[in-house]
């Protein structure tokens, strides 16, 4: 779409601050740290009874409370909250990214044959995560399946080019609950043991659950505050397959069309996306979907890795942990392997790797998402 | 942002292509459902009776905004508008409808076609697959005020990422759908135009007050902007 692209400094758009609470513990390093050692933290779950799946396991946290009092989304985002350290502003807006929010509550209610749902509702759920997150505004969600947290960035980094904020507090959680674990697997997407991004015997996802924020500001505030700048949200693009609910589309049109928004809204070419962050989720489907879509759009091969294999899949979390993942491999100039990877995909081959990989400097990289409903999105980092 | 059609349903009384002035009556909740048979949409639509009542309340609303509009679709013909949606309740009536029958069974068989409606954005999923819909698609919801902040995300994305949006607020009972256009006129960061017709929209509630708020503006001869 030509002059698409708001130029100007002033509207450049930043992350200052982030952090996430994972599988592999509180924090970043925690999680870099299970990546670049090849580990994964999908494991046999406890939470409630899997006899009846796919699967029995899942990428869970550990020292949550399932069906206590807090919902197990404010339990993680609690812990995470607790440790931010007064770095976020008190006038940052506040947008949420999720698929199924406090589920576990309702699933509790309903399991105790109860029909009203007082305490529970999407209302309560915006005001909650404010109050852990120390912020006034009382927010707005984005939903947009599992492409959730990268629709809630990219739209956090619209209102500041817009000029309607100069702040935005992106907060993405989800959680593995038996309401959610049932339905993928009713889906049969899942795998029996672990989930193998772009391995050539993958056969499905694992679940996985996680919490992360990321503080956007423009460019003047950030420089005005003296803020540490993690990186830039060069550009976006989003886009629906428009083909079927669950299946993605077999020509990846969809992600196609995403990508090449994402790239041209940052201003650049294909040719100088340094690497590709990919959703990634084992699903024979998927990975050959977006394998696709990365040789139309990059003719070569660059490196690609998927970090769904060591967390699992987070569902809304899952862009948030995976910007925030890109936007450490961005500083350290190395990409993480793609842990659950064995034998690459023929399509895959040049483009994925069980190990790690130093990048030649300072590269952009793009994140991608995709969702049921066949969405799609994909942010440009710097 | 110009806005060039709206559509309008509700269960109870009947549909309503705003622009236009033109409608039609609902007798019964039958006739509700017997819209997806015959005359809303312009084409058969595939496994209509088996969507959740969200979704088909929504694929209504953008039917009619579309051809409250002019535009023609096909689900073959895709096209980068963008479709985004709010309602109060996101997806709680399939999550009740979904996990009750999973506990029916014995929490032993948990049906797919009940779980792919226990997403916000699934009602726009199913509407981007008829309509051939290809742009940037999500749900939103505010604390304050959701209908508002959806035009606002309207706006934002014309400027930045699609030449159409529909924004589809529903409830229960009710739907209506905007369809907004840019104007093209625009070359800086926010557009105040927008921003006094979204803070008109933002102290109402009622979907059909929104809808015919609409109508004045585009009464009086201005576009709205």
């Amino acid at each position: 779409m030509e002059g698409r692209r708001i130029q100007g400094d002033a509207l450049g758009v930043v992350a200052v601050a982030g952090e996430m609470l994972t599988p592999f513990g509180y924090g970043t390093q925690a999680c870099w740290r299970g990546l670049m050692e090849g580990r994964t933290a999908v494991s046999k779950i406890e939470r409630f009874d899997t006899s009846a799946f796919q699967s029995e396991n899942a990428a869970t946290v550990e020292g949550l409370k399932y069906h206590g009092t807090d919902s197990l989304v404010i339990q993680m985002l609690s812990r995470l909250f607790a440790e931010a350290d007064a770095v976020i502003p008190r006038d940052a807006l506040l947008i949420a990214a999720t698929t199924k929010g406090e589920i576990d509550l309702l699933e509790k209610k309903l399991l105790a044959g109860q029909r009203d749902f007082n305490g529970y509702g999407q209302g309560l759920f915006l005001q909650r995560v404010a109050s852990v997150a120390g912020v006034k505004d009382k927010g707005m969600l984005v939903s947009a399946a599992c492409s959730s947290a990268s629709a809630a960035v990219a739209r956090g980094a619209a209102m500041i080019r817009a000029g309607r904020t100069d702040c935005v507090l992106v907060v993405a959680c989800d959680s593995v609950t038996e309401f959610v674990f049932s339905g993928f697997s009713s889906l049969m997407a899942l795998d029996r043991v672990s989930a193998r991004p772009f391995d050539a015997d993958r056969s499905g996802l694992s679940l996985g659950e996680a919490a992360a924020w990321l503080l956007l500001m423009s460019k003047d505030r950030a420089l005005h505050e003296g803020r540490n700048v993690l990186g830039e949200v060069l550009g976006s693009g989003m886009s629906d397959d428009a083909n079927h609910m669950t299946g993605p589309s077999r020509s990846s049109e969809g992600l196609i069309l995403a990508l090449t928004k994402a790239i041209s809204s940052a201003g650049l070419s294909a040719a100088d996306i340094g690497f590709i962050s990919a959703h990634g989720t084992g699903t024979l489907y998927n990975d050959e979907m977006e394998m696709r879509a990365f040789r139309v759009v990059f003719e070569n091969a660059r490196p690609v890795y998927s970090v769904k294999g060591a967390i699992g899949h987070t569902m809304g979390t899952a862009g948030l942990i995976e910007i925030l993942i890109a936007l450490r491999a961005l500083k350290e100039k190395q990409v993480p392997p793609t842990v659950g990877l064995q034998r690459p995909d023929a399509d895959a081959e040049e483009w994925v790797s069980t190990a790690g990989r130093e990048l030649p400097g300072r590269v952009p990289a793009i994140v991608t998402n995709a969702g049921f409903g066949g969405v799609n999105a994909a942010v440009v980092l710097y | 942002m110009i806005c060039c059609g709206i559509g309008y349903i509700n269960r109870n009384s009947g549909w309503k292509l705003i622009l236009s002035r033109s409608g039609g009556s609902l007798s019964d909740a039958a006739a509700f459902e017997a819209l997806g048979r015959g005359g809303i949409f312009s084409y058969p639509f595939k496994n209509f009776a088996r969507l959740d009542a969200a979704s088909k309340m929504v694929c209504y609303a953008v039917a009619l905004a579309l051809k409250d509009a002019g535009e023609s679709y096909a689900a073959e013909t895709k096209r980068d508008i963008a479709l985004i949606g709010t309602n109060a309740e996101g997806s709680l009536s399939s999550d009740i409808t979904y996990f009750n029958d999973y506990l029916d069974g014995g929490r032993k068989l948990s049906r797919g076609n009940l779980f792919l409606y226990t997403l916000p954005s699934s009602p726009l999923g199913e509407a981007a697959i008829h309509f051939g819909l290809q742009g940037p698609l999500y749900y939103t919801m505010s604390a304050e005020s959701s209908v508002a902040d959806m035009f606002e995300s309207a706006s934002d994305l014309l400027l930045e990422e699609a030449p159409a949006v529909l924004a589809v607020a529903n409830n229960e009972n009710e739907a209506a759908c905007f369809m907004f256009k840019g104007d093209g006129s625009r070359e800086g960061t926010v557009a105040s135009e927008d921003s006094a017709m979204i803070a008109a929209i933002r102290e109402k509630v009622d979907l059909m007050d929104i809808a015919e708020t609409f109508l004045l503006i585009n009464e009086d001869g201005r576009t709205v902007k």
